[in-house]
């Protein structure tokens, strides 16, 4: 174990962030929730806790069906809570609203917009006027490339593009907390990695808050600065890993020992939980 | 950690609730009867208009007893279900050929397609002048509406068989014959399905419509006769009858449809 | 990038030449049927209730020079497109609101899910006896059977709207009037003029029938008329017109369909990157 890697098991499944003094961004305490499925009650969250602090960026790895996209759609407010809280800046999450912008997976692009009227849409629900609207939007859609296709339909996009668009949309709303529910889970290897160094980039410069679930160990390590690892359903906390390696990150990280240090240790990590949760569905 | 599921505790819903959840989504159908009960007896419509339900009921129980509601609703049912039947063995034959042999495709195509939007019971005069005024003119217009929906679906299902799936069969070395029953047929089944799922209710449309027109028999002519006598019970009536059959149709269809494609899900439909 | 540049350009005129190939022979054919029908006309071949192209075309042209055609064409469509006008509007409406909010739509369900199967074309009688012979009558008739395709196909569009789209509205902050007008309806849509081309051309044929039924003016007493009188000559001619204007007015609803569906209607996603 690499000595600049500070790993802190979770036992008890409350996570402790180093630095407690000030209040986190993000708190979650013992988060519930569960769902029927044909008459069987399945527990998908059991007692959650996790504290982000501003400009942090947390990745959630697990096993598949763990809970944490559930987690994630609980926290943007569309999935309904069964037990704990969630606050924001102090304030009680309830319903849906702006300080959390989403990334899905399938983009979410509105077909019948062009790539610019995407983008506006959310200056446009804030009653932003025209002018500065326009302005905006095309600052962001020229930071992730797209400029010369800002007049076609996302139907006339690849994957890749599809989901710069969203991406650019998301900043154009300026939340206080980006959650991306496995933002690249869709795209090929290669547009993957370029989409990877894209939102590395772009983070470095904005620093924002956030939470991204993915289920690809190399795409969290690349990117967050903390992984939080599920364990298999229900969903706790298994591990809260933090990242030390030095940004701007390029994609050559991911050949370094550091890097490796992380990946096999998470990887034993995720392996043991994705063995449980077979043996139990064989069960 | 091996119980993350447990049985839902929560009573399982007797059979007497399901039938009362079942019976009270039904509310508007009963209140839409009581406005019209209580229209009919306030007295402020006249009764040669708008008749009770007893009154209509009545009727009904009176053409059942007198045999009239057998006798019409047969013929009915009879010009609507022949021109309906032909209308499905033709239309899947011209609908394969034209998908399958290219000079059929390019001499009838655009007779199907540029003649689906032109309505086909202004030919109906004609009809009558080369079959007279008995069925044949009629089923052969059933036939003839029917026909247009049924082959082009039928053609689009036989052309968008996916590729995929032709390949697999090839590379398995299935004969051709093989190929069409066994790939293109199945894949083909639920456009078919949908093109006579069209063509259902346009065959009793047509059917009541040619009745309507120039006619002595079928519930069409029935309704048609009570009206122009003001015996609008009579003709309410007959429209029940009408209506039980449409219901019927789409019932059955539905069911058929359920037990052929057993493999794709129900088309979106109300219920 | 490039590579995706490339590939977009290798997508697009695809979709614009799907239609284009195998068209002139398709004119040839119904070209060659058409000489022989009319030389068989010129040689008296024919039986009496066929009429030869260019009799039709003379016919026609007679009717429509002294304006008596367009008088009936006015009428008819008259009531078509009111009645058009209702029952879509109606049932557009109504089924978007009834996908949107359960309530609505639990009331309808049962309603629709009784009548829809019902040849409604066989109150036409009792709506005569009720409202009389006239326009109204027609435009009532043609009113609740066009409710019904749009109705459903409206419901269904505005009950399939995206999840993800719902949410990423809600997301953003949209209050429930934008919802509906930015969200719900475009992507209710295409499936809202699936509905309208279902009521167009049953619109036509509800115009048709009501006036063969009972009429003093339009296409179909034309074709009533001269039945009886045994003018083959103008019933084709009416036919003829008839069958125009439901093929352009198709046309027409296809048009505007590609003019507000430009985003939806382009090729499907092409794979990822």
């Amino acid at each position: 174990m690499s000595q600049s890697a500070r790993i802190v098991p979770i036992s008890s499944g409350i996570s402790r962030p180093p630095q407690t003094t000030s209040e986190p961004l993000l708190r979650v305490e013992s988060l519930t929730k569960t769902f029927d499925r044909k008459g069987t009650r399945v527990i998908a969250l059991d007692n959650f806790n996790l504290n982000v602090d501003d400009g942090e960026f947390v990745a959630i790895v697990g096993p598949s069906g763990c809970g944490k996209s559930t987690f994630l759609h609980m926290l943007g407010g569309f999935e309904s809570v069964d037990g704990g809280t969630m606050s924001l800046n102090g304030q009680k999450v309830t319903r849906p609203g702006p300080d959390r912008g989403m990334l899905f997976q399938e983009y979410a692009l509105y077909p019948w917009r062009t790539v610019l009227g995407n983008v506006m849409w959310p200056l446009e629900v804030q009653n932003i006027p025209q002018t500065e609207r326009t302005e905006i939007a095309d600052k962001f859609i020229s930071l992730v490339g797209l400029t010369h296709f800002k007049n076609h339909y996302p139907n006339e996009l690849s994957g890749g593009m599809k989901q710069r668009v969203a991406l650019a949309r998301l900043l154009a709303l300026n939340p206080k907390i980006l959650l991306m529910d496995e933002p690249f889970g869709a795209l090929d290897a290669q547009n993957r990695e370029l989409l990877q160094e894209e939102l590395e980039r772009i983070w470095d410069t904005s620093r924002k808050t956030v939470l991204f679930v993915t289920h690809d160990i190399d795409e969290a390590i690349y990117l967050a600065d903390r992984i939080i690892v599920f364990t298999a359903r229900p969903g706790r906390i298994k591990a809260d890993i933090r990242i030390d390696l030095a940004r701007p990150r390029a994609m050559e990280i991911k050949k370094s020992p550091a890097y490796t240090e992380y990946r096999n240790h998470i990887w034993d990590l995720l392996r043991e939980e994705v063995l449980r949760a077979r043996e139990e569905y064989a069960s | 950690m091996v119980d993350a599921s447990i049985p839902m505790s929560a009573a399982r819903a007797s059979f007497l609730d399901v039938w009362l959840a079942r019976v009270w989504r039904l509310y508007p159908i009963f209140v839409m009867l009581a406005v019209w009960e209580a229209i009919a007896h306030s007295g402020l419509i006249s009764p040669l208009l708008l008749p009770t339900i007893e009154k209509v009921a009545q009727e009904f129980w009176q053409m059942v007893v007198s045999g009239d509601l057998v006798f019409h609703g047969s013929i009915t049912l009879q010009r609507a279900l022949i021109g309906f039947a032909s209308a499905i063995v033709a239309g899947i034959i011209i609908g394969t050929a034209l998908a399958r042999v290219k000079i059929i495709s390019r001499i009838l195509e655009p007779v199907f397609i540029f003649g689906y939007p032109i309505p086909k019971i202004s030919l109906y005069p004609i009809f009558i002048f080369i079959f007279g005024f008995g069925d044949m003119s009629k089923i052969v217009l059933v036939f003839l509406e029917c026909l247009y929906p049924i082959t082009i679906q039928s053609m689009y299902g036989m052309r968008n068989a996916e590729r995929v799936l032709v390949w697999a069969a090839q590379n398995a070395g299935s004969s051709n014959a093989r190929l069409f029953w066994r790939v293109l047929v199945p894949s083909a089944a639920p456009a078919i399905f949908a093109g006579i799922r069209i063509a259902l209710p346009i065959s009793m449309i047509v059917t009541i419509i040619t009745e309507l027109i120039g006619e002595s028999r079928g519930l069409g002519y029935v309704v048609a006769f009570a009206s122009a006598s003001f015996e609008p019970a009579r003709a309410m009536a007959a429209f029940v009858a009408i209506a039980a059959i449409g219901f019927c149709f789409d019932r059955s269809l539905n069911w058929l449809r359920q037990k052929v494609i057993y493999w794709q899900a129900d088309a979106p439909s109300l219920t | 990038m490039s590579d995706q540049t490339a590939n977009l350009e290798q997508v697009m005129p695809e979709a614009k030449t799907a239609f284009g190939d195998q068209r002139g022979i398709g004119i040839l054919v119904p070209l060659a049927i058409l000489v022989g029908w009319e030389l068989c006309g010129q040689f008296g071949l024919l039986p009496r209730y066929i009429v030869a192209p260019s009799k039709i075309i003379a016919t026609w042209w007679e009717m429509l020079s002294s304006g008596e055609l367009i008088g009936h064409v006015g009428s008819s469509m008259f009531r078509q497109s009111l009645g058009l006008l209702f029952g879509a509007s109606c049932g557009t409406i109504i089924g978007v609101l009834a996908g949107m909010f359960g309530p609505i739509g639990r009331f309808y369900e049962p309603l629709v899910s009784l009548i829809y199967p019902v040849p409604k074309v066989a109150i036409l009688p009792l709506i005569f006896a009720w409202f009389g012979l006239g326009d109204l009558s027609k435009i009532v008739v043609m009113t609740i059977s066009i409710f019904f395709p749009t109705y459903i196909a409206a419901y269904h569009g505005a009950k399939s709207v995206n999840k993800i789209h719902l949410w990423t509205a809600q997301n953003v902050g949209a209050g429930k009037a934008r919802l509906i007008r930015q969200v719900v309806i475009p992507s209710a849509l295409p499936d809202i003029f699936n509905g309208l081309r279902i009521g167009l051309a049953l619109s036509f044929v509800l115009m048709v029938t009501t006036e063969l039924v009972v009429s003093t003016k339009g296409l179909g007493y034309v074709i009533a008329r001269a039945e009886e009188n045994l003018r083959f000559d103008r019933m084709y001619a009416a036919i003829l017109t008839i069958a125009i204007l439901g093929f352009c007015a198709d046309r027409l609803l296809l048009k505007i369909r590609e003019y507000f569906l430009v985003g939806q209607l382009m090729s499907k996603d092409r794979g990822h990157g």
